[in-house]
């Protein structure tokens, strides 16, 4: 509706939202009280609000011979123009919309639609769809081999002017000639086109227009306009039919979809404001066609149906793409950009939403062949398809305007018509730096500010493929907000060659595996016991030990190379290493009460089971008999708690996984710790085995609470473990009581080893 | 579909309410999109637009970058910072950093190492902890990556392993997810079926019987069919696991089971319309020599699903081998549908069907209406779509025997009015001369019927 010619800035997010004066006053309100901001600019700035009117009525009223007198307002200066001419860019952006009409409009009504024109606005701020499908479209050369094809691209200050623009693909492309130019009656929004009948057909859309331009088949044969349609309504939608010459399906945003044939005109095929699915605000309205030259695809926000033109409007339909449950959709997913796929296999059908990509099959409706998310910051609003050759994927770019994302997808099928699709490697193009310039000239360098203005923000997209022999390269074409066409060159490598498999884990043939099953079944006949087919208990030891942690130290000590030679020497006699046996007066057992134990091993074995106060008062108390009794009842109670412990024990266990069931039923066959910074010398027992750390299992708070220590108790005790710890690394001769004394937190080492797994089941969300 | 209606009807009545309250609701947008651009947040109004979020953005642009230029070391070193973001990561977003470091780890290991499996099970491992939601999708797309790098048995251990996995109260989400490990460890018991089986059929003509190896087959046999026959039941398209299903009970001869799957899959109302359905149905009725009459209702449904299936040929040429003269009217509307579509375009075993079915009811002057009923309603738009000059000239060029078939066709239908397409075929020629008064008929009954 803006008169063509004059540009006009588009609206940026400060103009709309008050970041300065203000933001005091109401802070809590984005959009200002309309009628009291006006009435402050013609108080604040009557020269700005009147004065161009009053020069234009200067001269058809006679104000009498005397001179006229401002009166000055308030402390204002009686300067000429807005004291924030330059700083408030709004105040420019509300001048030029409302400085034609502002004075005939009562001031309420005047509030209320610019109101009404600001929320629209923001809307579009937000998110904008009158460019989708995108303003630029490449026509491919018309014979194999040949190297000049043409760009198709609105220009000019209102984006009102189409260019047809020949450009011969070379290293880089470069245009040639002037281009075929066309001067439109508004905003041209997008540019579609397709070929049928070896001709090119392009469709071009502006707000209530929709025009087609046939582009014959020779190189430098001018493009014809063919007809022109208005609408009353913005349209939101022209695709050209890839089938039949001269037609095109055309949408508007009051939910009417037209198949328009150039020779027949106008068929009205459904008319619906509502929504297909379910109710969506958006008027939005999109149409595409199918394998099927008769049958025509219709998107909203809420899905897809396909519509028969052969019967009455609204007769024959099926649900192509729902949004909802059967496509495993998000809550808030919403159709963006659905594109017919038939250059690369007939029935197929791309639909995009903010998050996801679909693949569909006509022939399947409703079920997506492929679903695949695109993590894109912005709805994709630009597609265009590369159909491979036999033996290539195919290539879909999808673009979004505002993120100046891209993305490449590469998808390939089994075979025409199958309905399987497999997407080959998907690599996204960040385009922040257009490498290359239109037109004949490659731009002067520019800072990245520069680029990432919003006159740069991509409106089109098409792509080229060009192919040198073996050689394949992607010319990707964008068309910026300003009517620039960028240039980028995607070149195909050959992906370096994985390191071969080594030889030797080759699996057995079958006829061997067959022999051996024989053998192995006459063996076990002969041995009189039938093979076991239970599969050996699996360990984890991924989980129980980080990677650092079983890595191999990077040499092994004198020490350790000796434990392992006297190791290897035991397994080849099949004896047992003497010289580590331990005397069976080693053999841990019980604490004697009867015994008089040592006072530290005492307190320990009493602040063990949190009954330090007990003993303290039992060894103040001078009578035997109240300390045998004493000593009779902490016994007691320590087998009440050693049962209670490993009854948790196991109940937790039992949630684990199995292998670690397996590794708790059967403690022999657990991995040893493999922590070589101390070997175990003196430890061959497994019951009596140090715990493997004792600083991480025993002295973690958690560790000590699951043992049912209170809070007071367990400074004193992790005090006595770090003398343990810091004290002389060689434990093998413990003395006798004490290691009496170890044999509780030893007992529980396996435990203890047992839980760290469950330490671990936080990560998945316990 | 009942919580996208609650939210419309959500917005509905913000829209509804007071003036405020609209500008409240028109502040977002009216698309729920991934990520606000940044510079839309509205100052003064403290949103969390802090540093970390902006420096996560930041990030993870700067890994999309590397991954683009293939420096796949300077993306994993991106991706260690952008691992940070984890520790805050209260996001309701749809995709939260643990999905994105799952997604770009995954794509960084493969490239960077090649495909070393041994690193890509222990990053795995690590994203199978991120999160209980997303548990057995990776345990899922793991198993996937090993079967295509072959490693069939650790496939099949981690799909037992995620088998046996549990978590608190399942959802029906994980339930699903749950029955689509079974049915793929099913698939995988059904792979060590068919090739166990093979083993029997190559060694087994050697007269050496081995009972063991016949054991281990029914083993898998039996865990296969439970788990394949688990998932089936569920509305759902299942191609695949029916096949194997299906292929199972046909080995040990349980037609009327695997019958009874196929009508199953086919005809309930609760499963999707699936035309694989109606193929596997017919291969099965083929392959155990039904009745043509089971084979070609079996067929008709196929039509009337996906007119331009390939199956289509097979069915027109059945129905043109009746007798019955219903069957053979029948042909010729199936053949002329499998034309309408853009994938058949340039068919010459479906443009010889086409033209000998015609070419039959010209010479026999009899069903000449058959013809008219078919031609009517593409009277408009075949011309343009099949017998152009420009097609004309392309089909000769490319395939002579499609040009012929397509110009018999053309010169019935059209008459003199398709030169492009007759002129290079003399005998052609002769013999649309002489049954010219053919065409002229059906003109002139399309014109009688138009008149009144």
């Amino acid at each position: 509706s803006l008169p063509a010619g004059s540009w006009v800035p588009s609206v940026t997010p400060q103009d709309i939202l008050y970041r300065g004066i203000l933001r005091d006053s109401c802070t809590s309100q984005p959009l200002p009280v309309l009628p009291t901001q006006l009435s402050h600019f013609f108080v604040d700035h009557p020269e700005d609000a009147f004065g161009s009117l009053g020069k234009l009525l200067h001269q058809n009223f006679y104000l009498g011979d005397s001179k006229l007198r401002v009166s000055v307002h308030s402390g204002l200066p009686p300067c000429s123009g807005c004291p924030r001419k330059n700083l408030v860019p709004r105040l420019r952006w509300f001048s030029h919309l409302a400085r034609d009409w502002l004075f005939e409009v009562p001031l309420g009504l005047l509030a209320d639609c610019v109101h009404e024109d600001l929320l629209l606005q923001w809307a579009s701020l937000l998110f904008d769809d009158s460019p989708t499908g995108g303003a630029l479209a490449w026509l491919p050369p018309k014979d194999v081999g040949a190297r000049t094809g043409r760009l198709v691209y609105p220009g000019g200050q209102a984006m009102n002017h189409l260019y047809f623009q020949d450009v011969v693909l070379e290293e880089l492309p470069c245009a040639r000639g002037s281009p075929a130019q066309f001067e439109l009656n508004g905003r041209i929004r997008q540019v579609a086109a397709a070929r049928a009948d070896g001709e090119d057909f392009v469709g071009v859309r502006s707000d209530y227009h929709c025009g087609v331009w046939r582009v014959p088949g020779r190189t430098g044969a001018a493009p014809t306009p063919l007809q022109v349609i208005r609408t009353s309504v913005p349209a939101s939608c022209l695709t050209v039919s890839p089938h039949l010459p001269g037609e095109l399906a055309v949408c508007t945003q009051s939910g009417a979809v037209y198949l328009w044939s150039v020779e027949t005109g106008l068929q009205r095929l459904r008319h619906d404001p509502q929504t297909m699915f379910f109710r969506d605000h958006s008027p939005w309205r999109w149409s595409d066609f199918t394998a099927h030259p008769r049958v025509l695809s219709c998107a909203d926000r809420t899905g897809l149906q396909c519509l028969d033109t052969r019967v009455s409007p609204g007769g024959c339909h099926f649900d192509l793409f729902k949004v909802g449950e059967e496509a495993g959709c998000q809550q808030g997913e919403r159709v963006v950009l659905p594109m017919y796929l038939g250059r690369a296999y007939p029935s197929q059908h791309l639909v995009t939403t903010q998050f996801s990509v679909y693949v569909l099959d006509e022939r399947l409706p409703l079920v997506p062949v492929l679903k695949w998310a695109h993590m894109m910051k912005a709805p994709p609003l630009f597609a265009h398809l590369t159909p491979g050759g036999p033996g290539r994927s195919h290539k879909v770019l999808l673009g979004a305007s505002r993120t100046q994302e891209l993305l490449l997808l590469q998808y390939r099928g089994e075979k025409r018509g199958a309905l399987g699709v497999l997407w080959g490697r998907v690599s996204s193009v960040p385009t922040s730096q257009p490498p290359c310039c239109r037109d004949r000239l490659p731009p002067p360098p520019r800072p990245r500010s520069v680029l990432m203005s919003p006159l740069l923000l991509p409106t089109g997209l098409a792509a080229a493929l060009q192919e040198d022999g073996p050689r394949e390269s992607l010319l990707i074409f964008q068309l910026s907000e300003a009517g620039d066409v960028f240039c980028q060159k995607l070149t195909h490598q050959a992906a370096a060659q994985p390191p071969a498999p080594t030889p030797g884990d080759k699996a057995p043939s079958p006829a061997a595996a067959l022999r051996y099953r024989r053998w192995l079944k006459a063996f076990s006949k002969v041995c009189g016991q039938p093979p076991r087919h239970t599969r050996p208990p699996t360990f984890g030891q991924k989980r129980l030990f980080t990677r650092k942690e079983l890595e191999e130290p990077s040499a092994p000590s004198a020490l350790q190379g000796q434990a392992r030679r006297w190791l290897r020497q035991a397994m080849r006699d099949g004896g047992c290493l003497q010289r580590w046996d331990p005397p069976p007066s080693a053999l841990p057992e019980p604490p004697e009460p009867a015994e008089d134990p040592d006072p530290l091993s005492a307190r320990l074995t009493a602040s063990w089971c949190g009954d330090w106060d007990g003993w303290w008062e039992g060894r103040m108390s001078s009578s035997l008999a109240q300390r045998q009794r004493a000593l009779r009842e902490r016994r007691r109670r320590q087998k009440r708690a050693r049962g209670r412990r490993s009854l948790s024990a196991s109940f937790t266990s039992s949630l684990t996984y199995q292998s670690e069931l397996s590794e708790l039923s059967d403690p022999d066959t657990a991995p040893p710790p493999r922590r070589e910074a101390s070997p175990p010398l003196g430890t061959s027992p497994p019951a009596a085995a140090t715990p493997p750390s004792p600083e991480e299992a025993l002295l973690s708070s958690q560790s000590l609470r699951s043992r049912g220590i209170p809070k007071e108790r367990r400074k004193t005790l992790r005090d006595y473990l770090a003398v343990w710890a810091d004290g002389p690394p060689e434990p093998p001769e413990l003395p006798g009581s004490q290691a009496s004394q170890l044999c509780i937190p030893s007992s529980q080492s396996q435990l203890s080893s047992a839980s760290q797994p469950r330490r671990k089941r936080p990560r998945m969300g316990f | 579909m009942d919580s996208f209606l609650e939210e419309e009807e959500d917005d509905e009545e913000a829209a509804a309410a007071t003036k405020n309250a609209a500008v409240g609701s028109a502040l977002l947008p009216a698309l729920h999109l991934p990520s606000l651009p940044p510079h839309l947040y509205q100052p003064g109004k403290g949103r969390a637009v802090g540093f970390p979020a902006k420096s996560k953005e930041v990030c993870l642009s700067y890994i999309q970058d590397a991954m683009l230029r293939k420096q796949w070391k300077r993306a994993a070193e991106f991706l260690t910072f952008y691992i940070e973001s984890l520790e805050k990561d209260f996001s309701t977003e749809y995709m939260g950093p643990s999905e994105v470091i799952w997604r770009i780890g995954a794509e960084i290991l493969c490239h960077r190492f090649h495909n070393n499996m041994k690193e890509f099970s222990s990053f795995i491992e690590q994203m199978k902890t991120l999160g209980v939601k997303r548990y057995l999708k990776v345990c899922l797309e793991h198993a996937f990556h090993l079967l295509c790098n072959g490693q069939i048995d650790e496939a099949y251990q981690n799909l037992s392993l995620a088998e046996s996995w549990r978590f608190g109260e399942q959802t029906a989400i994980q339930d699903k997810e749950m029955k689509l490990i079974q049915a793929y460890r099913g698939l995988l018991d059904y792979y060590s079926w068919s090739k166990q089986k093979n083993i029997l059929l190559e060694h087994g003509q050697d007269g050496l019987e081995d009972l063991s190896v016949e054991q281990e087959m029914h083993g898998c046999f039996r865990k296969a069919a439970m788990n394949l026959k688990e998932i089936i039941k569920i509305p759902g398209v299942w191609d695949l696991f029916v096949k194997c299903y299906v292929d199972l009970l046909e080995f040990y001869g349980d037609y009327s089971e695997a019958r009874e799957v196929l009508n199953e899959y086919a005809y309930n109302s609760k499963f999707p319309a699936n035309p694989n359905a109606h193929v596997y149905l017919y291969q099965f009725l083929k392959r155990h020599g039904e009745s043509k009459k089971s084979l070609l209702s079996a067929l008709k449904i196929l039509h009337d699903i996906v007119p331009s299936h390939e199956l289509m040929i097979d069915f027109h040429i059945m129905l043109q081998k009746s007798k019955k003269r219903k069957k053979r009217r029948l042909g010729l509307e199936v053949i002329f549908a499998v034309l309408d579509y853009a994938g058949w375009k340039e068919n010459v075993k479906a443009w010889s069907c086409l033209a000998r079915q015609v070419k039959q009811i010209v010479i026999s002057e009899k069903h000449l209406d058959w013809i008219k009923q078919e031609w009517d309603p593409r009277r408009d738009w075949w011309p343009a779509f099949h017998f152009s000059r420009y097609s004309a000239k392309r089909n000769w060029q490319e395939n002579e025997s499609l040009s012929y078939e397509k110009a018999l066709v053309a010169g019935i239908l059209l008459g003199k009015g398709c030169k492009a397409q007759v002129k290079r075929f003399r005998i052609l020629k002769k013999f649309l001369n002489k049954h010219n008064p053919v065409y002229l008929r059906l003109s002139g009954l399309s014109d009688s019927s138009v008149q009144p």
